[in-house]
């Protein structure tokens, strides 16, 4: 939470940049972010954020802790789940300019709420 | 399931049209090259490719073995290649297990059995090699704090029952805690790293590598190439080809993409080929093995394989066509998964098999719940609901679960001659489970020719390259003409661990 106030800080604070493509981008993240693309662009505009971009806001633990699923299931949680524990990069399952399938998806059918297929 | 453009071609052209600079990203301008006048931007002292169990053997190994200075770098942006999706089963003959259990095993028979599975064209001195020390690979998997069921399993083939098997069932349960134990010793590790070519000595001897970082698998984005330098020499540990169409159907034509695959995406297998332009020895690359326990309903190997694997011996598979059984359901993997494909409707597309369970017997494996709860798999009360579900038709199916059942009765199956051993006292009753099956490419027995000592041989000498080791599922030859299950994970720790060794005293 604290890391989220920063991020809003430098953003109030005029950090605003220029750049005003008319790109997809998730509601909730647009209070946040604006129209600062460098706030996840860490690696400049024309790059793929870096994995740690997300980690500025969101907290692994946290959103293992949101995702959890019952005993039986455990290990189907995307935040921390078998094959790769807390590991995996946020960019392998979210974008914020296009949608994309949970990786899981390639060998498995479980349901995520917020993807749509 | 997703579909990914293997080589990056089709990223290539479309990045022309969107932004030239992408041009450089494709692979086809991976070359290896001489490294006069090579700037350096890197300096390793043992450089892993691919996070797999070979990778992160090799890399605990080397710290083992006093290496300061090793890192693994991974393409993908997370680790463990097909290594972190496996079935977690792990073959070694005398193990404590197998004292325990008052098993008499040893490595001469187990090198027999993967002689036979092999059809007598596989690669005695490896096998030797990794089954005498298939014992020290396990140990570093317990070591790192690897967890197994408390019970040996036999699978299809071996003669006697040396298969571990980890608690979680994957091979997630080993590659996560050696990479763990990797960084604990201070291994580094790098995601989003490709392997594009190797940097040449005066020799003809690898003395580094060019790499993309920033890479982003099936993405348009160019990263960075730059040229590393590896001072004890390059283990290559990145894995098969199976997600690879072109290539696999270059050697199979019958691997088309309408054959699914149960491997992870970046099984593609460009560091291999890269191996061959260098001089390595091509061995055994058409003999691709499918497992025709897979179902098109979810994607890789999901949860019906186990279910089916489990399954097979009291089942029934059906020709949804016909309504009539068109294998013998335990026949091995190449037959099976070629009747699978014969399986068409008129027109001439796949119309899947189905495979029919009592509900009383598929329940006795823990993946039946999960195959009905994840929609992979049904559960009917009467023949007519499942037939009419399947579109199949009643009379003749009716007919032949009733020739069948004749079959567990008197233990002789008229049909295909299966061995009804397992299916005793198992008829086909409602209620029923149902999966749908289709092959999907599992395996690739072959790859670059290595020696005991995991150095890569070169085609026109005969000789080692120097400077270049593989490991692991990459490396060809040694199974022969199908691998034995649960006999890829201790060939890729003891060959990982090898290089590591050979490295180290080079
Ligand atoms: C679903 C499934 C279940 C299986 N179950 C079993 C089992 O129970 N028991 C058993 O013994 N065997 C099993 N196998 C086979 C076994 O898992 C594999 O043969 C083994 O994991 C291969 O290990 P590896 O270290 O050689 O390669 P991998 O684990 O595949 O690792 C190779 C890594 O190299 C990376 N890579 C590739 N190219 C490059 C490049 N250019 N630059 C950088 N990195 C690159 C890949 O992304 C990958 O992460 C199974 C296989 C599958 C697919």
């Amino acid at each position: 939470m604290k890391m989220l106030n920063i991020v809003l800080a430098l953003v109030l604070g005029g950090l605003v940049s220029l750049s005003a493509h008319a790109v997809e981008q998730r509601p909730w993240h647009k209070e946040v972010i604006g129209k600062d693309c460098k706030v996840c662009h860490d690696n400049g505009i024309k790059q793929f954020p870096s994995d740690q971009a997300c980690l500025q806001c969101h907290d692994v633990d946290d959103l293992a802790k949101k995702t959890a699923r019952s005993e039986e299931d455990k290990w189907q949680n995307p935040h921390n789940n078998l094959h790769y524990g807390k590991d995996l990069p946020c960019q392998e399952c979210h974008g914020e300019h296009k949608s994309k399938q949970p990786l899981c998806s390639n060998c498995h059918t479980f349901k995520f709420d917020k993807y749509k297929k | 399931m997703r579909k990914y453009d293997l080589l990056g071609r089709r990223n290539f052209i479309k990045g022309l049209g969107a932004a030239t600079g992408v041009a450089i990203a494709a692979p086809a301008m991976a070359l290896s090259e001489k490294a006069d006048g090579v700037k350096w931007d890197k300096e390793v002292e043992v450089l892993i490719v691919g996070s797999g169990f070979a990778g992160l053997a090799a890399g605990i190994e080397a710290i083992r073995k006093g290496a300061k200075d090793v890192h693994i770098f991974e393409k993908m942006s997370y680790f463990g290649g097909n290594s972190a999706i496996n079935g977690g089963l792990f073959a070694a003959p005398g193990t404590p297990m197998q004292k325990k259990e008052g098993i008499d095993d040893s490595v001469e028979k187990m090198v027999a059995d993967q002689i036979a599975s092999g059809r007598g064209i596989a690669d005695e001195s490896l096998l030797r090699h990794v089954a005498s020390h298939a014992v020290e690979a396990l140990q570093m998997t317990l070591d790192a704090g690897a967890e197994f069921h408390p019970y040996l399993q036999q699978l299809g083939g071996h003669s006697v029952a040396r298969t571990y098997q980890t608690s979680v069932s994957c091979g997630a349960g080993i590659t996560q805690p050696l990479l763990k134990e990797c960084r604990r010793l201070g291994v580094k590790t790098h995601n989003r790293a490709k392997f594009e070519g190797f940097i040449l000595g005066g020799k003809g001897n690898v003395v580094g590598v060019k790499m993309r970082e920033n890479y982003h698998f099936a993405e348009d984005q160019p990263g960075k190439v730059v040229n590393i330098r590896a001072l004890r020499g390059v283990l290559m540990a990145t894995g098969g080809f199976a997600q690879n169409i072109d290539f696999r159907m270059a050697q199979d034509p019958t691997l088309t993409s309408e054959v699914g695959c149960t491997n992870a995406p970046g099984a593609t297998g460009e560091g291999m080929l890269e191996m061959f332009r260098l001089g390595a020895v091509p061995v055994h690359l058409a003999h691709i093995q499918s497992g025709p326990w897979a179902s098109p309903d979810e994607g890789g190997f999901g949860y019906v394989s186990n279910y089916s694997i489990f399954n097979f011996p009291h089942s029934i598979a059906i020709n949804c066509m016909t309504g009539k059984r068109f294998m013998d359901e335990i026949a091995d993997r190449k037959t099976r998964a070629d009747a699978e494909l014969a399986c068409r409707d008129a027109k001439g597309e796949p119309l899947p098999p189905i495979l029919i369970t009592s509900f009383k017997d598929s329940k006795q494996h823990p993946n039946t719940a999960k195959v009905l709860k994840y929609n992979v798999g049904w559960k009917f009360d009467t023949l007519e609901a499942l037939a009419k579900h399947f579109g199949i038709p009643i009379e003749p199916l009716k007919a032949q679960i009733e020739e069948y059942n004749s079959y567990v009765k008197t233990g002789v199956d008229k049909q295909f001659n299966k061995n009804m051993t397992k299916a005793k006292d198992k008829y086909i009753e409602a209620p029923f489970t149902v999966v749908r099956l289709w092959p999907k490419v599992h395996y690739c027995q072959g790859g670059v020719q290595v020696n005991t000592k995991a150095q890569v041989k070169d085609s026109f000498t005969g000789q080692p390259i120097p400077g270049l080791y593989a490991a692991g599922e990459v490396c060809g030859g040694i199974h022969g003409v199908s691998r034995l299950g649960s006999c890829s994970i201790p060939e890729c720790m003891v060959m990982g661990m090898t290089a590591a060794r050979s490295m180290m005293q080079a």
